[in-house]
C-alpha cells in the first residue's frame, strides 16, 4: 500500500555515465599516454593528482565488489587465488583482485587486466598494504609500491587531542610519497594540481555527509540500495572535481525530494540501518525488506566511507565535518590538511576501539530515527567487522533492536540466502511489521 | 476453540492440538522426502489421539524449516516466535529458550509475552546440532538413544579438541584407539556439543530460567552437560520437548 | 636441572605473578603483543607480562568476538573473561594485527583493571618517519605510566630497562646457539618453555636461571635421536602439545624430529634484536629497536624482509625442512604464506603447512607431520 509519493532520481543516468567513463579512462589510460595506478579506495588519491590530469585508477574495493556481481567470474577469480595458496578467509575483494591478475582478466570490460604503473595505498587494517604488496608481486614484481600508514590513533573526541606528531607522521609519509612518485614515473610534480585535489577531496566528502543528513527526513528520500550506487564516487576517487560537482547536483536534488516528501520506498513503515558492506551479489535482500515496508536509510559504512563527519559527544550526534576556512597554499600545508582530514574518517575510528563505532552507530540510529539495526557479520572483511560483536552488545545496551546475519561481501559461497531471508523475516516480524504480497 | 500447530522439522514433523489451553492430541512422524505427506500424517495422528474430526479444528498454524509444506495452514509463523510462545506457555517465567533439533540449534531471549527480544541461530555447523551426537554415536557403534545414558556413567573430563564435526570424528576414533572407555568418550562428545550451544546462548544472554525444547532435550547426557556448562542446577524441560515449537504454533493460532 | 624451571613457570604463571606482586608490592601490566616496549615498563619498575591463551575449549568469548577472528585472540580474551588475570593493574597493546586488538578492547570493556593503554605502534616500519612518530607515542605512554605509578623516570631508568631486556635477548640467543649442534642439548619444547616463561616472569629473576641453563647446556647430552631438524615459521605459537608430539614422534614411529629454530612472535621475532646501548637518547634507541626488529607480517611492507631472515635461520640452524604454521584466520600470515613457501622451496627448504586452532587435534596432525618427515628422508642434506 503506497503511503508516500515516489519518483526516480533525475541524476541517475548521469551517475551511470560518470562511472562508466571513469572505468573507461582507466582501461584506456595507456593508449593516451597517461598513468595508471592501483590502490585502496581509502588511498589519499589527491596526492597522485599532482602527477597530472591524465592519471587514472580503479581502486581495489569497488573493483572487488564489481567482481562479486558476476558470480561465475568471481568464482573463477576466487579459485585462482586459492590455487595460488591464499587462504579462503582472506578479504574477498583482495582475493577477487589477485584472482583477476592471476587470470589476467578484467571484470569491468572482460579484456586483459590493466597493469598499473605503480601502487599507492594507505594501510589501516592488516591487509591493505599486503594486498598491493602481493598484487605487485603477482604482476611480475616490477610494479613499485608506496603505502601511507594511517594507523596513527583515533581522532577527537575519541582521543583527548589530535597530537601534532600523529598528523605529522601521516603528512610526512605523503611528502615522501610525492618524491617517490616523481622518481618512479619520471614526471614532475604539479603542486597546484595537488592543492586543488586536496580541496576537492574535502569538498566531496563533506558534501556527501550533507547528502546523508537529508536522509533524516521521513519518508527517506534515498534508500540504501540506491545509496550504494551513489556513494561509490567517494570511493573511486575522492579528489575528483567532476565527482565533487556531481555531489553538489545530487545534494540539490535530494534536498528537493526531502522538501516535497518524495520517498525512496513508497510504503515506508519502519526505518533500518545496516553495518558493513552487504553481500554484493544479493542486494535483492533489500528489496525483500521493502515488501515489509522496511527501508534501510543508511549505515555508518555508506555515510562514513565517502563522507567525513565528526562525532559530537555532547549532542550525541554525527555532524558533517566543516570545510577549513582557506585552501592550502603549499605542498606541506596540503599534506598536513589532507592527513588531518583523513585521520578523522569515521570508518577509521573503530580500528582503535569498538566503543567509538557503537557511539556513532547509535547516534545514527537515534537521529535518523531507525527502528532496527541489521549487522552483517561480513566474513569477507576483517577491517570493517573488527569489534562488530561488541557493537552489537553496545547497541542492544542502548535500547536498539539488533539483528545479525553472517555472510560475505564478495564470496557467495559464504552467504546463505534462504537462511538470511528467514532470519530477516523473524526480525522484521519482531518489529511489528507484516509482509505485503 | 480448537487449534493445531504443525512443526515441519528437518527430521521429524510434529503436530499439537490444543483445546481451551489444554493439549488434547499429539502426533510425530519422520519428515522424509515428502514433507506434505508427513504434515498430513502427523496431523492425522494427532486428530486420532484427540478423538476429534478435522472440521473441529478452528485454526491451523505451520512452523519449522518446512513450514511452506503445511498447505492447510491458516498462517505460518517463524520458528523463533513459535518456540518462544511454546516455552512461555509451559513455563511462564522463562526468559531464555534453547531449541536444539537434529539440524539446527536456536536460542531466543523472551519478553514477558514470549515474544523474542533477541535470538541466535547456529551458523551452518553440524557440531551444534543433534546430528552431531548421532554421527559420533556411529563411530562409537552406539545407538543414539543410548548415547546420553552412557555419558551419565562417566565423571571424566576429556576435552574434545577438534572444533568441527569432521575432525571430531577422527578424534573420537583416536580416543577409541587409545582404549578410552566408551562412556568417557560419550561424555566428551556431549560436553563438546553443549559447549557450542551454550556459546550461542551466551550471545543473547543467559537467564536463570532456561527452557530447553527440541528432540535433543530427551538426551539426559546432553542435558547434564548443558547444566554443567551453564552452571545451572536446573533447566526447565517439558515432558515432550520435541513438541515445543508445534505447541507454540498452536497457541499462536488462538492468540493470533 | 635449571632448564625444568622454565616449564614450572610456564605452567604456574598466575601463581608466580600473584606471588611476585605480594613480594614486591609493585604493579603488573598485562600486554597483548610483543611490540610493547617492555624497557619502559621496567624503567617504572612495573612488571610487564605477556598474556597468552591456555589452549582450552571455552564458551565465554562468543558474544564478544565474531567467529572469523583468530583462535588465539579468543583464547587470550577468555583468560580475562574467566577472571584469571584479576590481579593485573593495567593492560596494554601495541598496535599490530586487528585480531588480537579485539581481545584487548573487549577485555578493556568488560574487565577493565583501571588502567589501559593502546599504543599506536607504526605499521610503516620501513619508513624513516616511523621512529620519530613512535618516540611521540612513547612520550604519551610515559605520561600515562606516571599516572599509574605516581612517579617520574629519568634516562638512567630507561637505560636500566634497556639493559634488562638486552640481557634477556642475549642469553636467549646464546642458548639458541646450542640448538645448532648436530644433537642439540636442548629440545624445541624446552626452548619454547624458556622463551614463554620469560613473558610471565620478572626478567631479573628469570635471567640467573637462564644463565645457569646456559652453563648446563655446555655439558648436557640428550639421550634421544634428534631425527630431522625442523624450522617452524608462522603466527603466534606456544602450542606445547604440538611441539611435544613432533619431538616424540621418533619414540613411536620410524621417523623423528627436533625443532631447532622458529620464527614466531613467541620466540625469535620477539627477542632476536637488541636496543643499541649507550646512545644519548634512550627513547629513540628503544623506538628504533621496535621499528627495525624482525617484523610481524602485518608490518612487513613494501619489502618482504622476513624471507631473508627466515632463510638465514634455516641455513644457520641447518634445518632439513620447515613447517609453516598459521593460526586459523590469521590474515597477516595468510598474506605472506604462499610467498614464504615458494621462497623456501626455491631455496631447497621443503615446507609443510598446518593450520592451528586453540587446541591441537594431535592425532590428525601426527599423521601429517610423520608423512612430511618421511618425504624429507628422500632428500639429501641441504647445506
Amino acid at each position: 500500500m503506497a503511503k508516500y509519493p515516489t519518483e526516480p532520481l533525475k541524476c541517475w543516468p548521469k551517475a551511470k555515465e560518470l562511472r562508466q567513463q571513469f572505468y573507461r579512462n582507466f582501461s584506456e589510460a595507456k593508449e593516451k599516454g597517461g598513468i595508471r595506478w592501483m590502490g585502496s579506495a581509502w588511498a589519499p588519491d589527491a596526492v597522485v593528482r599532482g602527477l597530472g590530469k591524465d592519471v587514472y585508477s580503479v581502486t581495489g574495493e569497488p573493483y572487488g565488489a564489481s567482481c562479486a556481481f558476476d558470480k561465475p567470474l568471481s568464482a573463477k577469480f576466487l579459485s585462482a587465488a586459492e590455487n595460488f595458496g591464499f587462504a579462503r578467509d582472506l578479504c574477498a575483494y583482495m582475493r577477487n583482485y589477485w584472482g583477476s591478475i592471476l587470470c589476467n582478466e578484467y571484470a569491468l570490460d572482460k579484456g586483459k587486466f590493466p597493469k598499473a604503473d605503480f601502487a599507492w595505498s594507505q594501510h589501516i587494517c592488516c591487509s591493505h598494504a599486503k594486498w598491493y604488496q602481493n598484487a605487485c608481486e603477482l604482476e611480475g614484481g616490477n610494479v613499485p609500491l608506496f603505502c601511507v600508514d594511517v594507523g596513527a590513533g583515533a581522532y577527537p573526541p575519541f582521543e583527548p587531542e589530535m597530537y601534532p606528531h600523529r598528523i605529522r607522521y601521516v603528512a610526512d609519509q605523503m611528502m615522501d610519497g610525492i618524491e617517490w612518485m616523481q622518481k618512479v614515473t619520471g614526471r614532475e610534480y604539479n603542486d597546484e594540481l595537488f592543492l586543488e585535489a586536496v580541496w576537492n577531496d574535502m569538498r566531496l566528502t563533506s558534501k556527501w555527509a550533507e547528502i546523508c543528513m537529508l536522509n533524516r527526513a521521513t519518508p527517506a528520500p534515498l534508500d540504501e540500495k540506491t545509496i550504494y550506487s551513489l556513494y561509490v564516487f567517494g570511493v573511486l576517487e575522492q579528489s575528483n572535481a567532476e565527482f565533487a560537482d556531481f555531489y553538489d547536483e545530487l545534494y540539490d536534488e535530494v534536498k528537493d525530494r526531502a522538501a516535497r516528501g518524495i520517498a525512496a520506498v513508497a510504503n515506508e513503515k519502519a526505518r533500518l540501518m545496516t553495518d558493513t558492506q552487504p553481500p554484493w551479489g544479493f542486494l535483492n535482500i533489500y528489496r525483500y525488506m521493502e515488501k515489509w515496508g522496511a527501508v534501510s536509510v543508511g549505515s555508518l559504512y555508506t555515510f562514513g566511507l565517502a563522507g567525513t563527519w565528526l562525532y559530537d559527544e555532547e549532542k550525541h550526534d554525527l555532524i558533517p565535518r566543516a570545510m577549513p576556512d582557506k585552501k592550502p597554499a603549499t605542498r606541506e600545508e596540503g599534506c598536513m590538511m589532507l592527513a588531518d582530514w583523513h585521520l578523522s574518517k569515521p570508518e577509521y575510528q573503530h580500528f582503535y576501539h569498538p566503543e567509538y563505532k557503537t557511539k556513532m552507530m547509535d547516534a545514527i540510529a537515534k537521529n535518523w530515527k531507525c527502528d532496527g539495526v541489521i549487522l552483517h557479520y561480513n566474513r569477507g572483511c576483517e577491517g570493517l567487522t573488527v569489534g562488530i560483536a561488541e557493537n552489537r552488545l553496545g547497541l542492544l545496551e542502548r535500547g536498539n533492536k539488533v539483528m545479525a546475519y553472517e555472510g560475505n561481501m564478495g564470496d557467495e559461497r559464504e552467504f546463505d540466502e534462504t537462511a538470511t531471508i528467514n532470519r530477516l523475516s523473524i526480525f522484521l516480524e519482531s518489529l511489528g511489521l507484516k509482509i505485503e504480497d | 476453540m480448537i487449534s493445531a500447530g504443525i512443526d515441519c522439522g528437518a527430521k521429524n514433523t510434529k503436530t499439537v492440538i490444543l483445546k481451551d489451553g489444554k493439549v488434547i492430541g499429539k502426533g510425530s512422524v519422520l519428515t522424509g522426502f515428502d514433507q506434505e505427506k508427513a504434515v498430513e500424517e502427523s496431523l492425522e495422528l494427532a486428530i486420532r489421539e484427540a478423538g476429534i474430526s478435522r472440521d473441529d479444528i478452528g485454526k491451523i498454524f505451520g512452523t519449522g524449516a518446512g513450514k511452506d509444506s503445511v498447505r492447510m495452514a491458516d498462517d505460518k509463523v517463524n520458528e523463533i516466535k513459535a518456540m518462544g510462545k511454546g516455552a512461555i506457555f509451559l513455563f511462564p517465567n522463562a526468559r531464555t529458550v534453547a531449541d536444539v533439533g537434529a539440524e539446527e540449534g536456536r536460542a531466543a531471549k523472551l519478553d514477558e509475552n514470549g515474544r523474542p527480544a533477541d535470538f541466535a541461530i547456529n551458523e551452518k555447523c553440524a557440531a551444534g546440532a543433534g546430528a552431531f551426537i548421532e554421527a559420533m554415536g556411529r563411530a562409537l557403534e552406539t545407538p543414539l538413544e543410548e548415547m546420553g545414558a552412557l555419558a551419565l556413567k562417566s565423571d571424566k573430563e576429556i576435552p574434545m579438541n577438534a572444533q568441527c564435526a569432521i575432525f571430531a570424528e577422527s578424534e573420537v576414533i583416536g580416543l577409541i584407539h587409545a582404549k578410552t572407555e566408551k562412556q568417557d568418550i560419550s561424555k566428551a562428545i556431549h560436553d563438546s556439543m553443549a559447549s557450542r550451544i551454550v556459546s550461542m546462548i551466551r550471545r543473547i544472554g543467559v537467564n536463570k530460567d532456561v527452557v530447553m525444547i527440541g528432540g535433543v532435550a530427551y538426551n539426559p547426557g546432553f542435558v547434564a552437560a548443558m547444566k554443567r556448562e551453564l552452571k545451572l542446577e536446573k533447566i526447565h524441560i517439558p515432558d515432550d520437548p520435541e513438541y515445543g515449537a508445534s505447541l507454540g504454533a498452536a497457541v499462536l493460532a488462538v492468540d493470533g | 636441572m635449571a632448564v625444568e624451571k622454565f616449564q614450572e613457570w610456564y605452567e604456574n604463571r598466575h601463581a608466580y605473578q600473584t606471588d611476585w606482586k605480594k613480594r614486591t608490592g609493585s604493579k603488573i601490566v598485562g600486554f597483548f603483543c610483543t611490540y610493547t616496549p617492555e624497557e619502559i615498563y621496567y624503567a617504572f619498575d612495573i612488571l610487564p607480562v605477556r598474556i597468552l591463551g591456555s589452549h582450552e575449549i571455552q564458551d565465554v568469548t562468543e558474544p564478544h568476538l565474531f567467529a572469523m577472528f583468530c583462535p588465539f585472540c579468543r583464547d587470550v580474551l577468555a583468560q580475562g573473561l574467566k577472571g584469571r588475570y584479576d590481579y593485573l593493574d593495567g593492560i596494554t597493546i601495541a598496535q599490530s594485527c586487528i585480531h588480537l586488538r579485539q581481545a584487548y578492547t573487549s577485555w578493556e570493556i568488560h574487565k577493565n583493571p583501571g588502567w589501559s593503554h593502546y599504543l599506536p605502534m607504526p605499521n610503516h616500519v620501513q619508513s624513516p618517519r616511523a621512529v620519530p612518530f613512535l618516540v611521540g607515542e612513547y612520550e604519551i605512554l610515559i605520561k600515562r605510566l606516571e599516572d599509574l605509578t605516581g612517579r617520574k623516570i629519568t634516562d638512567s631508568d630507561l637505560n636500566k630497562g634497556i639493559e634488562i631486556m638486552n640481557k634477556v635477548r642475549r642469553v636467549m640467543k646464546d642458548i639458541y646457539e646450542f640448538r645448532k649442534q648436530d644433537n642439540p642439548p636442548i629440545t624445541g619444547l624446552e626452548s619454547m618453555y624458556m622463551t614463554c616463561s620469560q613473558f610471565f616472569t620478572d626478567a631479573r629473576e628469570w635471567l640467573p636461571v637462564a644463565e645457569e641453563v646456559k652453563k648446563e647446556l655446555e655439558t648436557r647430552k640428550l639421550e634421544r635421536d634428534p631425527g630431522k631438524r625442523l624450522l617452524i615459521v608462522g603466527s603466534e605459537n606456544d602450542d606445547i602439545e604440538f611441539i611435544r608430539m613432533v619431538e616424540t614422534l621418533g619414540e613411536r614411529e620410524s621417523v623423528g624430529a627436533t625443532i631447532v629454530v622458529e620464527e614466531h612472535c613467541t620466540t625469535t621475532r620477539y627477542f632476536w634484536d637488541e636496543v643499541e646501548e649507550g646512545l644519548d637518547d634512550p627513547l629513540t634507541a628503544i623506538a628504533d629497536r621496535y621499528v627495525s626488529r624482525t617484523p610481524c607480517p602485518s608490518k612487513d611492507w613494501p619489502q618482504r624482509t622476513r624471507l631473508q631472515r627466515i632463510l638465514k635461520f634455516a641455513k644457520d640452524f641447518n634445518a632439513d625442512g620447515a613447517i609453516v604454521i598459521q593460526q586459523k584466520f590469521c590474515d597477516p600470515h595468510e598474506t605472506d604464506i604462499p610467498f614464504i613457501r615458494k621462497f623456501l622451496e626455491e631455496n631447497d627448504v621443503p615446507t609443510y603447512f598446518l593450520e592451528f586452532d586453540v587446541t591441537t587435534a594431535v592425532g590428525p596432525f601426527a599423521i601429517r607431520v610423520e608423512a612430511f618427515l618421511e618425504t624429507l628422508d628422500q632428500e639429501d642434506d641441504l647445506f
